[in-house]
């Protein structure tokens, strides 16, 4: 074996350094996305086989989809579907890093909001419109799922994020469930506060859930109904008269909140609702399942906190259509994700999903056998707002505006509340 | 012809072979150059994912890339302006860290010191001891940090439960739910988590001090606290210089355990400056995020640089 000099060793580092330098230095932004300017390609079609990604975060659905991929296979030989799911704090800050070169999510899920809309920028999600699952769908709750012209994603599931009720203690305390009115509702708090439990439980130590309780005590007390886009553009601000109300109704919450309720995570929280220790959940409908995990067996109900002063509520309650799924444009195999993601939008299998996961789904025609979703399906029909906090593009305006009402619960005055809040949004405008 | 040159040739054999020996010797330290090969993966993987992503940082500091786009404008110094001047949130991280770093350095370095000298001499009892305090160091950051949330949880945490069983109810608190006080309790979890850690460090420098100083002291009449400050100080001051340092990067980077804790993301008054490098990553502000990565790197080795000089920990010549 030939000896390398001194001279040549120094000359291959400085090689590789100067190659490291120059793969450095070249720019960012070096994948154009997909699309151009004619807009999203449908996904190429072919034979339904081979290996599929499927990128999404909810685990707690992990063995419902495994039954779904199996029928899936057995129905179309030689097709492969894998879950790749991250915790739902990692799919929302890296989903798109992750999904972008398709090594993982042929076929993806995104939150509503600004992931679905850096998702859509990024040129990531393929054209659906014309797709055979876009008609099994529930056209008003397809919105979420479109940019512009294009359906790029389809809704899947549709979630209420408004305090869960154990109706027991409801009829125990001789509460009402539905509060036409403010008082109305800080009354059905002290009535269950005379009987013992505490009112609302509150996760205040977890932005993500704690946040939810916002998208309620904004819908009618905002004077439009893209009011957190408008505070994200400087349109509207949080020192506006109409928020200070809003955060005063939530500085009302606070004798009714378990104790600590700023320190206290989700899991705590589900703890004292699932124990019978208090009587609301103040986080969404996508809690049932877990809450039944941990043993409640009561009837669950869905309580709006209508800030409503004067009784003319606009909105009766909130909803959000999420889990928008979609077909990955740089997957390799855009058929196989294409059919699954059909698969899954067919009435009967979304069905499946429903009742198992103990979510209702945007698809037509699902029979909800599962007696919470049987229970909630009114909620349905029932005017409410779509949820207002993933109108928000940038996480730090949407947790700054979220934290004021934490400030406010932790004792801040709503003014200094909200004029921090305000600070922070007038940064990034 | 051949054979007789090739017979010439091996009868010289000895003569070159020693003068090639005795050339060796004459420059011991010339290695063989294909030596330089060894180092070359090392190396490779240090360009690959450490210079180069350096690099792309410097790089991306001076853009609004978004992270996925093509397009992108160049800045300047924009980002960094804006880090110092016009984000509260950057500026609030930097804060929280700065405290978070000053708490967790004093309170661990005095710490593991204490927990070393109680525990230097190697008696059956110690050994168990240093391996109980140890243990907490071999749990990861997300272990610790689920541990700890249930512990400072205000409605099941042991905490509360503790206080509440011995009649303290009026202690009881929020503890993470109180923004005033969360970052004091995170610093308990960190030095909870790695002053085992330090303690054994510490100890392997108090067991290098030879007794006769100390007996020579005693002698002299020196008390305790004499000896400590006269003949263990000074000794342990290596050791001191990389307690410091190595707890003063590993508060700055406490970036798992503050997310386990405290969530994603972590509310104001415990984000610090890797948690908040990561939302502005997640909020897609890439060149943004870049410029923030390399004024936390700056902000790094000048603390680390100003401990050494302010503490005097390396003697002068080392």
């Amino acid at each position: 074996m030939s000896q390398i000099s001194r001279r040549q060793a120094m000359a291959v580092l400085g090689a590789l350094g100067f190659g490291a330098t120059a793969a450095a230095c070249a720019g960012p932004g070096g994948s154009t996305a997909p699309g151009g300017a004619t807009g999203p390609a449908a996904p190429a079609t072919g034979d339904i086989t081979g290996r599929v990604s499927f990128a999404h975060w909810r685990g707690e659905d992990k063995a419902v989809f495994d039954e779904l991929i199996k029928r899936f296979a057995a129905k179309n030989s030689g097709v492969e579907v894998v879950q790749d799911i991250s915790t739902s704090n990692d799919y929302n800050a890296q989903g798109l890093q992750k999904v972008r070169g398709a090594a993982i999510g042929d076929a993806f899920a995104t939150f509503r909001g600004a992931q679905f809309n850096n998702f859509s920028e990024a040129g990531i999600y393929t054209e659906l419109k014309n797709s055979k699952a876009v008609g099994n769908y529930q056209k008003g709750l397809l919105t979420a799922g479109q940019s512009g012209d294009s359906q790029l994603g389809l809704p899947y599931q549709v979630v209420f994020p408004m305090p869960m009720a154990n109706t027991d203690l409801f009829n125990k305390a001789g509460a009402e469930l539905t509060p036409k009115d403010w008082d109305a509702f800080l009354g059905m708090c002290e009535k269950l506060a005379a009987s013992g439990v505490v009112p609302i439980s509150w996760p205040g130590g977890d932005v993500g859930n704690g946040g939810q309780l916002f998208n309620c005590m904004i819908a009618n007390n905002a004077p439009v109904d893209d009011m957190c886009s408008q505070i994200e553009q400087g349109e509207l601000k949080c020192t506006d008269d109409w928020f200070i109300k809003m955060l005063n109704q939530y500085k009302d919450l606070v004798p009714y909140l378990q104790p600590n309720a700023t320190g206290t995570a989700v899991e705590p929280a589900q703890n004292l609702f699932s124990q019978g220790k208090a009587a609301m959940l103040a986080t969404g409908s996508y809690h049932i399942a877990a809450v039944r995990n941990l043993g409640a067996t009561f009837p669950i109900e869905l309580v709006f906190p209508n800030t409503s002063t004067d009784g003319n509520a606009k909105f009766e309650g909130v909803y959000n259509a999420t889990f928008i799924l979609g077909v990955n444009s740089a997957s390799k195999n855009q058929a196989a994700s294409a059919a699954w993601i059909d698969f899954l939008s067919e009435p009967e299998n979304a069905g499946y999903y429903a009742n198992e996961t103990a979510q209702h789904v945007s698809v037509k025609d699902v029979e909800y056998t599962n007696a919470d979703l049987k229970r909630l399906s009114p909620w349905l029909d029932k005017k409410t707002a779509l949820a207002a906090r993933f109108q928000f593009q940038n996480l730090d305006v949407r947790n700054a505006v979220e934290a004021s009402a934490t400030a406010v619960i932790s004792g801040s005055s709503p003014e200094q509340a909200a004029e921090a809040a305000q600070k922070i949004v007038d940064e990034r405008l | 012809m051949s054979t007789h040159t090739g017979m010439a040739a091996k009868r010289k054999a000895p003569e070159n072979t020693i003068e090639a020996a005795s050339k060796k010797r004459r420059s011991p330290t010339r290695v063989n150059p294909a030596l330089y090969l060894f180092p070359l993966p090392a190396v490779a993987i240090i360009a690959f994912f450490l210079v180069m992503p350096t690099l792309q940082a410097f790089q991306y500091a001076v853009t609004d890339w978004n992270g996925f786009s093509a397009a992108f404008n160049y800045v300047g110094v924009d980002n960094f302006v804006r880090a110092f001047t016009k984000d509260s949130l950057f500026t609030n991280a930097l804060t929280n860290n700065l405290k978070f770093v000053l708490l967790v350095v004093i309170a661990q370095t005095v710490f593991s010191l204490l927990l070393a000298l109680l525990l230097t001499k190697n008696s059956r009892g110690n050994v168990v001891l240093r391996a109980l305090f140890f243990f907490p160091t071999i749990l990861s950051s997300v272990s610790v940090a689920f541990i700890w949330k249930f512990i400072y949880d205000p409605n099941f945490g042991l905490a509360n439960s503790a206080l509440g069983a011995i009649g303290l109810e009026g202690l009881q608190g929020s503890y993470l739910g109180n923004n005033s006080q969360a970052l004091y309790w995170v610093a308990v979890t960190q030095v909870w988590f790695h002053a085992g850690q330090m303690m054994v460090v510490y100890i392997a420098g108090l067991q290098s001090i030879p007794r006769e100083l100390y007996e020579a002291a005693e002698m002299d009449g020196a008390n305790k606290w004499q000896q400590f400050k006269s003949i263990t100080w000074p000794f342990v001051a290596p050791a001191t210089s990389i307690v410091v340092a190595y707890t003063t990067v590993q508060s700055f980077k406490a970036f798992d355990l503050i997310l386990g804790i405290a969530g994603n993301p972590p509310k104001g008054s415990l984000d610090i400056l890797s948690t908040r490098i990561y939302s502005t990553f997640a909020n897609s502000e890439f060149g943004y995020a870049a410029a923030q990565s390399i004024i936390f790197m700056g902000m790094i080795a000048l603390v680390t640089w100003l401990q050494r000089r302010l503490l005097r920990l390396t003697p002068k010549g080392e």
